[in-house]
């Protein structure tokens, strides 16, 4: 019986400001193995971030991956990619085969379909090759990429990131307790003679 | 000037704004959340805004002009993969690429101080990796056929500078003064306060003293005709390159500086070229005008210029050496720091402002008459040119106290390891005096060394 909920990361959107810094603080934590160190002239590849911002007329907010403990995506998955590590959802991304099925399940976007680097370099599909214009040509791999809550160092590195505090780690019990607590001060007042 | 140094792309900018905060001249406009605009009336061209920009264009979005068109827009060399970002400055790499493989030009290049404790950075070595020899190593392996150095024209600039300072004070000639090797803060005084601009030291600045030696001095030693030399610079700065073209700085009788690259830029154009920059042994730089002092290389952080100063100023006055050549009081971060130097019988009152709107007061009180410092010290950068806008562009906001902070140490360190510490013992400056300019302030230093300033106020 599972008694944790996955936590995950929210974001609040009358903070935010579309500034896409928790996208490049997301980018780079996790690109280490690309030789991504701390400047922009160390980035060889594109910047693939797990959060995405999404701006529209009158709002803007980076929406990511809710963890979803019941994770459709996980239970879509035919290869078994997706596992629940801890509480977190996590894809493998060496046995992700890019069927988008996970991507077609969220509800909530969370999971982009993207090239997979390693060292710098796009990895190269095994066998499948496209034709190009000197016939066929290498093609690289694409895989599923969403928010996996920093799990290398356990803490979100968007979160600390924001210059407007506008993302939070949110622990359901905590969260509940507090609002529990809040509903219960204001009946007290209420009630009060 | 008609294609701005520093722009805002349109297409990318969010209106997030946080370029506008740390402008230190509120030449952002826009509302939140739409497009900003950068009024190039106000603009000093510092490039903090191109520093903290955090909205990169995607490779994956397909609603906007492709990104190699936007590259190339910006003079960015094709092969550089590294993401573009809304702030933005356009670059000259490619003009110096070609320059570059022309046999017909005398290729010379000179490095700001600031460069050498952040080139490296660009190629994963840790931030604030002191790197002068591999620096002088990429620079010859790219092909330039003198690597001469701006520190040594910094000594340069201490030597006239300091004897300024001295005439101005005994002779009662006009106090404060100002240093003018900052361009940013130049172009402020220009635009904000040209009735104070008789404050402003008359000397250039080390890159364009460095760039009319060059093209004078360095000509005559070489046997080259100046008008094949092609006289590159390489900046932590953007605003180096607003200053190499300023219609008055030809005093060689060519432009003294011909392209300045910045930091970025020239990282860029190791690795355009396949040089393996991390594994490069350790190259010297060309005498003449190439060998400098520890004086030298600290004016790339806030404080420098006037320890630089001191440690000359100290001994031309009273005749004896510096007792404490390490003016650790004179050290410090963004704002303005003051001190009192006992010098002989002299007590000069010296003032150090860094982050250009922190000299703002102090204009006021110059203004009013109420300033009693001798000498001021202003840089528009932070912490000094170590966080100029051309350095190397942190990913991470976390990183940037840890990059200036390492930047600093790695300029003060550099400082106490070199042989010669004060400007007036470097031979090479010495043996420019005897053979070529006489000595300073004299006929030639002020006809080559030395500039006006223009009113930019409406």
């Amino acid at each position: 019986m599972k008694t944790i909920s996955n936590s995950f990361v929210i974001a609040d959107s009358s903070k935010c400001i579309g500034c896409k810094v928790c996208e490049v603080v997301c980018f780079t934590v996790h690109n280490e193995n690309n030789n991504v160190i701390a400047t922009v002239g160390t980035v060889t590849t594109p910047i693939i971030p797990r959060l995405n911002v999404i701006k529209g007329e009158n709002f803007v907010v980076p929406i990511q991956c809710r963890h979803c403990d019941d994770a459709p995506c996980a239970n879509v998955c035919p290869v078994r990619a997706i596992k629940q590590v801890n509480n977190t959802i996590v894809i493998n991304e060496n046995d992700c085969i890019g069927c988008k099925t996970c991507l077609m399940a969220c509800p909530v976007g969370a999971i982009d379909l993207l090239p997979q680097y390693d060292n710098g370099e796009e990895v190269i599909q095994l066998n499948l090759k496209q034709e190009g214009e000197n016939g066929l040509e290498e093609t690289g791999r694409n895989i599923a990429y969403k928010c996996d809550l920093c799990k290398e160092s356990g803490k979100p590195a968007c979160v600390n990131a924001c210059p407007q505090k506008a993302l939070t780690l949110v622990n359901i019990s905590t969260e509940k307790k507090s609002r529990n607590k809040a509903a219960a001060l204001s009946l007290l007042q209420t009630f009060k003679k | 000037m008609s294609i701005n140094i520093v722009n805002i792309d349109k297409e990318l900018c969010t209106g997030c704004r946080r370029c506008a905060e740390v402008c230190p001249v509120n030449a952002i406009e826009g509302e939140e959340g739409k497009t900003q605009t950068i009024n190039s009336d106000r603009c000093v061209i510092c490039g903090q805004c191109v520093q903290i920009c955090s909205v990169y264009a995607s490779n994956f979005q397909d609603d906007i002009t492709p990104i190699d068109v936007k590259k190339d827009e910006r003079g960015m060399l094709e092969s550089i993969k590294e993401p573009i970002f809304a702030a933005y400055n356009i670059g000259q790499a490619k003009l110096v690429k070609e320059a570059l493989a022309n046999p017909n030009l005398y290729k010379l290049v000179q490095c700001a101080p600031a460069v050498r404790v952040a080139l490296a950075e660009e190629f994963g070595l840790p931030l604030g990796s002191l790197t002068p020899g591999k620096m002088a190593a990429a620079l010859r392996s790219l092909n330039f056929d003198r690597i001469y150095d701006t520190n040594f024209a910094a000594d340069l600039t201490i030597m006239e500078e300091g004897s300024e300072l001295i005439k101005r004070v005994t002779e009662g000639g006009t106090l404060p003064m100002f240093t003018s090797c900052c361009p940013a803060w130049v172009k402020f005084a220009e635009q904000e306060y040209p009735e104070l601009l008789n404050h402003l030291s008359s000397c250039k600045s080390p890159q364009q003293m460095g760039g009319a030696m060059i093209k004078t001095y360095g000509a005559k030693i070489d046997d080259i005709d100046p008008a094949k030399i092609f006289s590159v610079s390489v900046m932590p700065c953007t605003c180096k390159k607003f200053e190499c073209d300023r219609p008055e700085m030809t005093d060689s009788g060519y432009k003294d500086v011909d392209v300045v690259l910045t930091t970025r830029e020239l990282a860029q154009l190791i690795k355009d070229m396949g040089i393996d920059f991390k594994n490069l042994p350790d190259e010297e730089f060309d005498s003449a005008l190439g060998n400098y002092t520890g004086a030298g290389t600290i004016f790339g952080v806030t404080g420098g210029v006037m320890e630089a100063a001191l440690r000359t100023g100290y001994e031309l006055i009273t005749k004896e050496p510096i007792p404490n050549i390490d003016l650790e009081f004179i050290r410090g971060n963004e704002g303005v720091r003051t001190a009192v130097v006992k010098v002989g019988n002299l007590e000069l009152k010296v003032a150090m402002v860094s982050g250009l709107k922190n000299v703002v007061p102090l204009l006021e009180d110059v203004k009013k008459g109420k300033c009693d410092f001798h000498f001021i010290e202003v840089m528009t950068c932070p912490e000094g040119c170590v966080s100029g806008g051309g350095q190397p562009k942190l990913l991470l906001e976390e990183c940037r106290p840890i990059a200036y902070k390492a930047r600093k140490a790695a300029t003060y360190e550099h400082d106490s390891k070199l042989e010669l510490r004060k400007s007036h013992e470097n031979p090479d400056i010495v043996k420019l005096y005897d053979e070529f300019l006489g000595e300073p302030l004299g006929h030639k230093s002020h006809h080559l060394l030395h500039t006006k300033y223009v009113s930019r106020k409406e």
